[in-house]
């Protein structure tokens, strides 16, 4: 009912705008210094109080009456612009904005500042502000996005040293993480030590907590998209930056003057020297590349080809060695058809894999594994008037699922050939969604998204006596599925709804309400992820997750937007979350069907943000209250128990102080309430080891995480005539020397040289803390 | 050899520090603990019951010395077990057969354990065990450049043949003169067959020897439930914590009524090697 609902509200829109004779104005708003398309411009017109923002690709456009306008340009650190515009027909208005860093001390002061926050109805979203991330310190000095994402409020972290992040009561693989539309799988480089994206490519990285858009679906809890750059199309320049970790450069310039650029970029890092037992046979590091061609045919078509290629390896000796990597591409066509409507379409392409291999003429063997897929996405735009703007699309995806093969790496191993079978599933997403001004104060956006997914052959299906039952494990059946042949299909409707009312002069209130679908999931069953984890597609015995969210928002800007506030209450449902029975053997396990364990989850919470933008000091403080729980049947006794992301208070800091042209100053501060934890209360003596007796799932709390970091940018007063930019950043990572809890374990007291003392029967807990207070220095240049 | 995730997550925190740290745990609740073992060798069936104690407890736990234990086979034969016949003051809460018998491979076991009322239940069946060909010795060069133990540097090396037609679970234990032996003491041996090939040509053994040495190395049969039993309690004694691994539960075991341990029916393969230099 519903959605016939809608549809019919969407009708009546576009009647409603074919019956009136007005002019679009539109174009691209791009960077002057570089042409990268500017995301999320705001255009106005300050006549008829309307206005438009620019999309993913820095497109805009906005229909209006015949007239001369003032048509307003204004985006965050960039000079702002007003052209004035005689409308007789429809125009395309190429709009550059500069940069305010080219010019440093004659910062342009405007009476209108950006008030995005406020006025946006899109609410949940988290835009990292990256000349602002540079600013704060890093740790061993590599800026990392994802090290800033965690601390955003509503988003945690299991502590330091992960890549992985946790949204509003959601775990970790309930994120899609893209980069130039592509997912990444696994995102971390050393175990999540830092994170696979490169912060000399990125242009952009929004994080969707809540009211996601129709046009993203597949992962219940947020959605990280992370565009890189186009690459500069009037200049070749360089730039790169050799830190205690790793060292980076890139090369970018036009291919054809204003029609096409590139930009690549590569970064290694040299960790070999910080393993502590590293000796010459030990090699352990990480490369990334990012790659990216563009190609202006004409103002109605444009061309994008974007590659990336990240991997671990780690060797050790000639024993034994693994090794993880994402690979992407994404090829992508931006075409208007005419001024109103634009559209993009992308094919796009990611393997993730892994591999590990012991080398031993009798224990030897090479075990691999990986994730492939491919997607075509096919999104639309129309324009229909100032007040409507209609966004619809399909998008197909297949995956291929093959979670593990071992085979012996010698003659005399004593391990025989064998491999899982593979898993295919295919993912059909329809979506079509309006975003309606109503009036001056009250704006709509809404939506549905159609998911349809398909678990397909080729594949034997098991099928169980008792599908819990994972310790006899009886099949009664197999059905073999010949290719493409359907096994299991899921069609979920997926509502989108989000309200912007304006209060008062910089106050808003928004409501959003989401439902998201999850039908790949993640074969992990402790707090962190590890690129070891599989994905398992939904199939006979694993249903799609659904999660339903509710979010409230107040968003006020005071002082000409200087300072933004934001209060966010949310509310998630989770039906069907996947976790593992007890004791789930999750590595290479034909019958692991067995092993899933589908429940419920629920969490709360309440984020406050405050961020001052402009200025000598800018920063912002933010604080969540929250909580996050699970029910699963089969697990901790069928009884609720605290999430392992579940945290009632975290408080984030961050600031930076630009005392001159030379020092910036930036700080870090962030205290949590400890991760829930599984403790013993007792133990007992079987054979002669002395295990303990566990009795309650995540009973107990890791002490409250706390820790300060500081850094100072120094920029050299430079010759004006050279092109040599240098910079250096020091920067302390734990200034205070806390020592922060990673986990507790327990083991038999044993001396500080790990031997076992008095009669073995003596245990005790041990707190496992990773960094100790790290200074480091990074030399970033440009030319 | 899925255990090897352990190992590699477990050396990813290398720049980790620790420490050791004072917990303020729940108050343990005693529960009974059951360690029974039925074989095919003569001189290896026996029950230990005792009860769990604290976490921060010391010393050893509790012995149940007034349990009421029998063993029964599916053919019926009933085998009672006496507390401590010897009355020898390590084996309190030893449970030893009052007329000594051996089991028979592919017979089914039933333990009934009664004890202040409760009655406590496990049954297991003793599975066919692959014969261990022979055993050879050698010097293992990386123990040699850095022995755990001064002057025990020797491996003992292991030749059989994995049966291809069964699927099958092993437990290995690894005796030197006569003492058994874990490289550390959160160790287990055993294995399943899944991915392993017919010829089983020179695995090493995980403890090292002394010219002179005696080596003893004792395979035994293991049910489906049995090799679970030890992979939980691999899993759980080896846990981190639940951050990368998943949190620490108790092994699922055959016993009944809420008890810990295992009852266990294995068939039982003995070689022994004299080290030689």
């Amino acid at each position: 009912m519903t959605r016939k609902l809608l549809f019919t509200v969407f009708v009546l829109i576009s009647l409603h705008a074919l019956g009136q004779e007005k002019v679009t104005l539109n174009g691209y708003v791009k960077d002057a210094s570089n042409g990268e398309e500017l995301i999320g411009v705001t255009v106005f017109i300050p006549q008829l109080k309307a206005g438009a923002v620019t999309n993913a690709y820095g497109f805009y456009s906005i229909t209006l009456p015949k007239g001369t306008y003032e048509v307003q340009y204004s985006y965050v650190g960039y000079t702002f612009q007003t052209v004035t515009v005689e409308l007789e027909k429809d125009l395309a208005n190429n709009i550059e904005l500069a940069s305010e860093a080219t010019f440093i001390k004659e910062v342009v002061v405007t009476d209108k500042r950006i008030d995005e926050n406020v006025v946006s109805l899109q609410m949940s979203k988290n835009t990292l502000d990256l000349t602002q991330v540079r600013k704060l310190p890093a740790l061993f000095g590599e800026v990392d996005i994802i090290k800033n994402i965690q601390m955003l409020p509503g988003v945690l972290t299991a502590g330091e040293g992960t890549s992985s992040f946790y949204v509003r009561g959601g775990s970790a693989d309930q994120n899609l993480i893209l980069i130039d539309e592509a997912p990444i799988y696994d995102p971390s480089h050393l175990f999540g030590l830092f994170s696979v994206f490169n912060a000399d490519v990125i242009k952009d990285s929004e994080l969707y907590k809540g009211g996601i858009p129709a046009r993203f679906g597949g992962r219940l809890s947020s959605i990280l998209e992370v565009r890189t750059k186009d690459g500069n199309n009037k200049k070749v320049s360089v730039a790169g930056g050799i830190g205690s970790m790793a060292s980076r450069v890139m090369v970018e310039g036009p291919l054809k003057k204003d029609k096409s650029s590139f930009i690549i970029s590569a970064r290694r890092s040299y960790v070999d020297l910080f393993l502590r037992a590293a000796d010459q046979d030990n090699l352990v590091h990480f490369y990334d590349i990012n790659a990216k061609v563009n190609w202006k045919y004409n103002n109605n078509n444009r061309f994008f080809a974007a590659f990336y290629s990240g991997r671990d390896v780690f060797n050790f000796a000639d024993d034994f060695g693994f090794a993880w990597g994402n690979k992407t591409a994404t090829f992508r066509w931006n075409h208007l058809f005419n001024e109103r409507l634009f559209s993009n379409t992308s094919v796009i392409a990611s393997n993730f894999d892994y591999k590990l291999e012991v080398k031993d003429p009798v224990q030897g063997f090479k075990w691999t594994s990986n994730l492939q897929e491919l997607s075509i996405k096919y999104d639309l735009s129309y324009f229909i008037n100032t007040n409507n703007e209609l966004s619809f699309g399909y998008h197909i995806t297949g995956r291929r699922f093959s979670p593990g093969k071992i085979a012996p790496n010698t003659e005399g191993s004593i391990f025989s050939e064998v491999e899982m079978q593979h898993m295919y599933a295919l993912d059909h997403a329809f979506y079509i969604s309006n975003q309606q001004k109503l009036s001056e104060r009250l704006m709509l956006d809404y939506g549905v998204r159609l998911s349809i997914f398909q678990n397909i052959g080729t594949s034997d299906l098991y099928l169980y006596e008792d599908p819990r039952d994972n310790i006899n494990v009886q099949r009664t059946d197999t059905v073999h599925y010949g290719p493409w042949e359907n096994i299991k299909t899921y069609v979920n409707v997926e509502p989108r709804v989000g309200i912007r009312y304006i209060v008062g002069e910089g106050q808003s209130v928004k409501v959003s309400y989401n439902r998201m679908v999850q039908n790949t999931h993640l074969i992990a069953a402790g707090t962190v992820p590890v690129p070891f984890n599989t994905w398992n597609p939904s199939g006979y015995y694993l249903k799609p997750q659904l999660a339903d969210q509710v979010a409230v928002g107040y968003f006020r800007n005071f002082k000409s937007n200087m300072y933004e506030l934001s209060a966010e209450a949310y509310y998630k449902d989770i039906k069907n979350v996947t976790d593992f029975a007890d004791n789930a053997d999750i590595f290479f396990n034909q019958d692991l069907s067995t092993e899933f364990r589908q429940g419920k989850s629920w969490a709360y919470g309440l984020e406050l943000m405050m961020t001052k933008k402009e200025g000598k000091l800018t920063g912002s403080i933010g604080y969540t209250l929250s909580k996050a729980m699970r029910k699963v049947d089969g697990v901790n006794l069928d009884r609720a128990f605290a999430a392992n992301y579940d945290r009632r208070n975290v408080v984030n800091i961050q600031a930076a102080y630009d005392m001159n042209e030379k020092w910036t100053f930036g700080a870090n501060f962030t205290y949590s309430t400890g991760r829930p934890t599984t403790l013993p209360t007792g133990k007992f003596e079987y054979q002669n080891y002395n295990p303990d007796v566990i009795t309650e799932r995540n009973g107990y709390r890791l002490p409250a995480f706390h820790r300060l970091d500081l850094s100072a940018t120094l920029t050299p007063r430079k010759n004006a005539n050279r092109r040599w930019h240098g910079q250096w950043v020091f920067s302390v990572y734990n200034a205070y020397n806390r020592q922060n809890p990673f986990t507790i374990y327990t083991r038999t007291k044993k001396n500080d040289d790990g031997d076992v003392i008095g009669d073995g029967r003596t245990k005790e807990a041990r707190m496992v803390y990773l960094f100790p207070i790290l200074p480091s220095v990074t030399y970033n240049f440009k030319f | 050899m899925k255990n090897i995730f352990i190992v590699i997550l477990l050396s990813v925190v290398f720049m980790s520090c620790e420490k050791t740290v004072l917990l303020d745990l729940n108050q343990n609740i005693p529960r009974l603990v059951i360690e029974g073992q039925v074989t095919n060798q003569p001189g290896y069936q026996y029950v230990k019951i005792t009860r769990t104690t604290g976490f921060y407890e010391e010393g050893e736990s509790p012995a149940v010395e007034d349990a009421t234990v029998r063993v029964t086979d599916d053919l019926g034969n009933e085998f009672v077990f006496t507390h401590n016949p010897g009355n020898l003051a390590d084996s309190a809460g030893i449970y030893l057969p009052e007329t000594p018998f051996t089991g028979v491979i592919g017979r089914a076991y039933k333990l009934t354990v009664t004890t202040d009322g409760e009655v406590y239940e496990a049954e297991d069946a003793m599975s066919q065990v692959t014969s261990i060909d022979s055993l050879a010795s050698r010097i293992s060069t990386d123990e040699q450049d850095d022995p755990k133990d001064f002057g025990r540097f020797y491996e003992v090396l292991m030749y059989a043949k994995e049966p291809q037609n069964s699927t099958d679970y092993y437990l290995f234990k690894f005796y030197r003169n006569d003492s058994l032996k874990v490289y550390n003491d959160t160790h287990i041996y055993y294995a399943d067959d899944e991915v392993l090939g017919e010829n089983i040509d020179g695995v090493p053994s995980p403890i090292y020897y002394a010219p002179g040495d005696l080596a003893r190395v004792e395979m035994y049969s293991l049910t489906r439930n049995g090799f679970v039993f030890y992979n939980d309690l691999q899993s759980l004694l080896n846990s981190d914590g639940g951050l990368f691994s998943q949190p620490p539960s108790n092994s699922r075991t055959n016993l009944s009524n809420g008890a810990v341990g295992f009852f266990q029916a294995s068939a039982l393969e003995i070689k022994e090697i004299v080290i030689k230099e």
